[in-house]
């Protein structure tokens, strides 16, 4: 017998498609009708004006010797390595520390949180450009402390860190994460460690982290694939310089686009950036196996 | 069976689909609405960038209009010229641009390659007085046989000094290339510097090189045309040049320009507010932004400068601004009354000022002589300008990939990271193929 759904405003076999049609028709809209629309674009040479002209893997194959391509590729990498660990134990810390039982504790959680609803905000960018140029707040600090000014505008490394550290900063999102886990684990692990005579190194490496594999894994993935898409901070701290060493694979999509009108070209880079933020995922699925299967 | 049913379906929907996709990207081929001889009650959009001082002259420019033609609303839509491009350039291409736009010299190139990006002026004749205009001037709008915007002011890209600064440590302000190169070890020992040249959207460290060596060969880096005119060993010249410039302490290197200012415009370091950097290399259109967050009276125009046997030539003008009517406008009679409101009309002209450079329209340049207002920097800058006969600067000249590669280039000799010589035959091969493929 075919199974018809029961529902306070009628009975009918498109009544629940009815429900998930806006959802549908959002997602058809705004998700898969860009995702194939810039497919088709890439294959293309189309300059927003005038109608595009099929060139088949020409652009694909312009990636191969595209130097602006490769070093944009390098740093976005250089940039993941650096800051997914940083943000996850600066998060997994905070959290540590937040899920003590003091008092006032809620008012330290909402300020800790404050960072990441700022965080998106283009003035915290332009902020946060003031405080590292060569008399911002930072170098006078720093020279307080009676060590030597960083070139952070002037060298890549410090000024990719520059990034990372804003990046870093809004850690409230990871953070509430890791203490509504933190906040499942139950208290009679810890209490037969305690008995046990377990010291709290011991039960954070035993305990705690074992108990938080996935949400650690969780938290990994979403920072993952966050920093494969960075664009606001560098576009707007550095402009992607010095030397294009803070320049990621989509500052390079905007300027092919927006500012070259290249939009078959911007449109290939997409592509390659989403496929290898995919690649980069399914190696974490596999690399973290055995970690997530609590074997290690 | 099925599954050779559904496959079949599947087919063919992903080819309509795809058909619609392609069909659906790109200008759609309208007709451009038609005068039809009145001004009837609408509101008109009118965007444009610049800095505060043009913002407030153009609202009160607005105003006037207002009061002058009541059932016609002028919406404005302004900011600042960071993103500007990229802003009206996805509008241009979505459809949704402003009925009126304030564009450059060089977007004509990409927005309207056959004339048809942009609504034909010579249809609007009824309203727009071109009579202000030489053939010269008008020409720079035109595309194919279209007329697809006015030259609203020619300038040039001049040098301005912050003359306290300059009277201060008692530095004479420079008239030729070894005055400027001389100045280095003065401002030195104040630890100033007497210019400043960036790599950022206006690339004026390489606009200054291309001049010198203009001056010094006699060829134009591109031509009209989009012909690529330096040799690779004249790029050479260009970038030795800068980085001596850098070597004597005219000019911040690279890095110290980053470290000090981060990626902000040189209007708002600190560095140029307090006079440690006491030059700018500024077109005389928008230099009123350098002006406004200094002292009054405290930027001074300087001369182009010559070498030192008088050779005064290399340096550029262009239509620094133009007026534009969108090809989507439902309006177009009133968008052509407002922009002869803009250009013709005596009072806004002398609201307006030379908020955007020195008017290159003859009525309104009159109206600001008659009213005592051709005056200021802007003006003194345009009158150096015209004493050394400048060459116009081609429209390729400033298109975005191409800064991006004379900014590389620069910045790789800055840092040392290839010598000129390397720099100079990378940026070679790549401008002459990118003019190849767009020309």
């Amino acid at each position: 017998m075919k199974k018809i759904y029961h529902n306070p405003v009628g009975e009918s076999k498109y009544t629940g498609f009815l429900f998930v049609l806006p959802f549908l028709a959002g997602f058809l809209i705004f998700g898969i009708y860009p995702f194939i629309v810039s497919f088709l674009l890439s294959l293309t040479d189309y300059s927003m004006n005038g109608k595009p002209e099929f060139t088949g893997l020409e652009n694909f194959k312009r990636l191969v010797t595209d130097s602006d391509f490769h070093k944009a590729v390098g740093v976005t990498l250089k940039y993941i390595i650096l800051l997914v660990p940083l943000k996850l134990i600066v998060s997994l810390g905070t959290a540590l520390l937040l899920s003590m039982n003091i008092r006032g504790m809620g008012f330290f959680r909402t300020i800790y949180y404050i960072p990441s609803i700022l965080g998106s905000n283009i003035s915290v960018a332009i902020m946060w450009s003031f405080l590292f140029t060569s008399d911002g707040l930072v170098n006078q600090i720093l020279d307080k402390l009676g060590i030597m000014p960083v070139s952070w505008y002037g060298e890549s490394t410090p000024a990719i860190f520059m990034i990372v550290l804003l990046r870093v900063w809004e850690f409230g999102s990871t953070m509430i994460i890791f203490l509504s886990a933190l906040n499942d684990i139950p208290r009679e692990l810890y209490d037969s460690a305690r008995v046990d005579g377990a010291g709290k190194i011991r039960t954070f490496f035993s305990i705690t982290l074992p108990m938080l594999r996935n949400v650690i894994f969780v938290n990994l993935v979403m920072q993952t694939i966050t920093a494969f898409q960075e664009f606001n901070a560098p576009f707007m701290i550095t402009g992607g310089n010095p030397m294009k060493n803070t320049y990621t694979v989509s500052m390079l999509i905007y300027d092919e686009a927006f500012r070259y009108y290249d939009i078959g070209y911007a449109n290939a880079v997409s592509w390659v950036l989403f496929t290898l933020t995919a690649l980069f995922i399914l190696m974490l699925f596999r690399f973290t196996k055995k970690f997530r299967a609590g074997d290690v | 069976m099925n599954y050779i049913k559904h496959g079949r379906i599947f087919l063919i929907i992903s080819t309509l689909f795809s058909f619609f996709i392609m069909t659906s990207c790109g200008q759609a081929e309208e007709t451009a609405v038609l005068p039809d001889g009145k001004l009837d009650k609408c509101t008109l959009r009118f965007s444009w960038w610049g800095g505060d001082d043009r913002h407030e002259a153009t609202l009160k420019a607005i105003e006037l209009w207002n009061k002058k033609y009541p059932d016609i609303k002028i919406e404005p839509e302004y900011g600042g010229w960071d993103g500007w491009t990229e802003k009206l350039n996805t509008q241009v291409s979505g459809d949704t641009a402003p009925d009126i736009m304030q564009i450059n010299y060089d977007w004509l190139i990409n927005l309207s390659k056959d004339g048809l990006g942009f609504y034909d002026l010579n249809l609007l004749s009824d309203y727009i007085d071109l009579s202000g205009y030489d053939s010269e001037t008008l020409s720079f709008g035109m595309r194919g046989d279209k007329l697809n915007a006015l030259t609203v002011s020619m300038s040039g890209r001049g040098l301005f000094f912050n003359k306290d600064t300059y009277a201060e440590i008692g530095a004479e302000i420079p008239d030729t290339w070894n005055d400027l190169i001389s100045l280095g070890e003065k401002f030195s020992q104040y630890e100033k510097y007497p210019l400043d040249l960036d790599t950022q959207t206006g690339a004026s460290a390489w606009y200054l090189s291309v001049v010198y060596v203009q001056q010094l060969t006699g060829k134009q880096f591109i031509t009209m045309t989009g012909d690529l005119g330096f040799t690779a060993d004249d790029i050479k010249t260009a970038l030795d040049f800068y980085k001596s410039l850098e070597d004597n302490h005219i000019v911040r290197s690279v890095r110290k320009r980053a470290e000090d200012d981060g990626s902000s415009a040189l209007y708002q370091s600190p560095k140029f507010i307090d006079g440690t950097v006491s030059g700018v290399l500024e077109w005389g259109s928008a230099v009123g932004k350098y002006q406004a967050v200094l002292a009054d009276d405290t930027l001074c125009a300087g001369k182009y400068l010559s070498s030192d046997n008088g050779n005064s030539s290399g340096w550029m003008i262009k239509p620094s601004l133009m007026y534009a009517i969108s090809d989507n406008t439902k309006y177009p009679d009133e968008a052509g009354a407002f922009i002869n409101f803009l250009l013709n009309d005596e009072e806004c002209a002398e609201i307006l000022g030379t908020s955007r450079g020195i008017p290159a329209n003859g009525k309104a340049y009159e109206a600001l002589d008659k009213s005592g207002k051709l005056c200021g920097i802007s003006y003194d800058s345009d009158e150096y300008l015209r004493a050394v006969d400048p060459v116009t600067l081609s429209p390729y000249f400033e298109l975005s990939q191409l800064k991006e590669y004379y900014n590389s280039a620069i910045e790789k000799v800055s840092y040392g990271t290839a010598t000129s010589e390397e720099a100079s035959e990378e940026m070679y091969e790549k401008v002459k193929k990118y003019l190849e493929r767009i020309k």
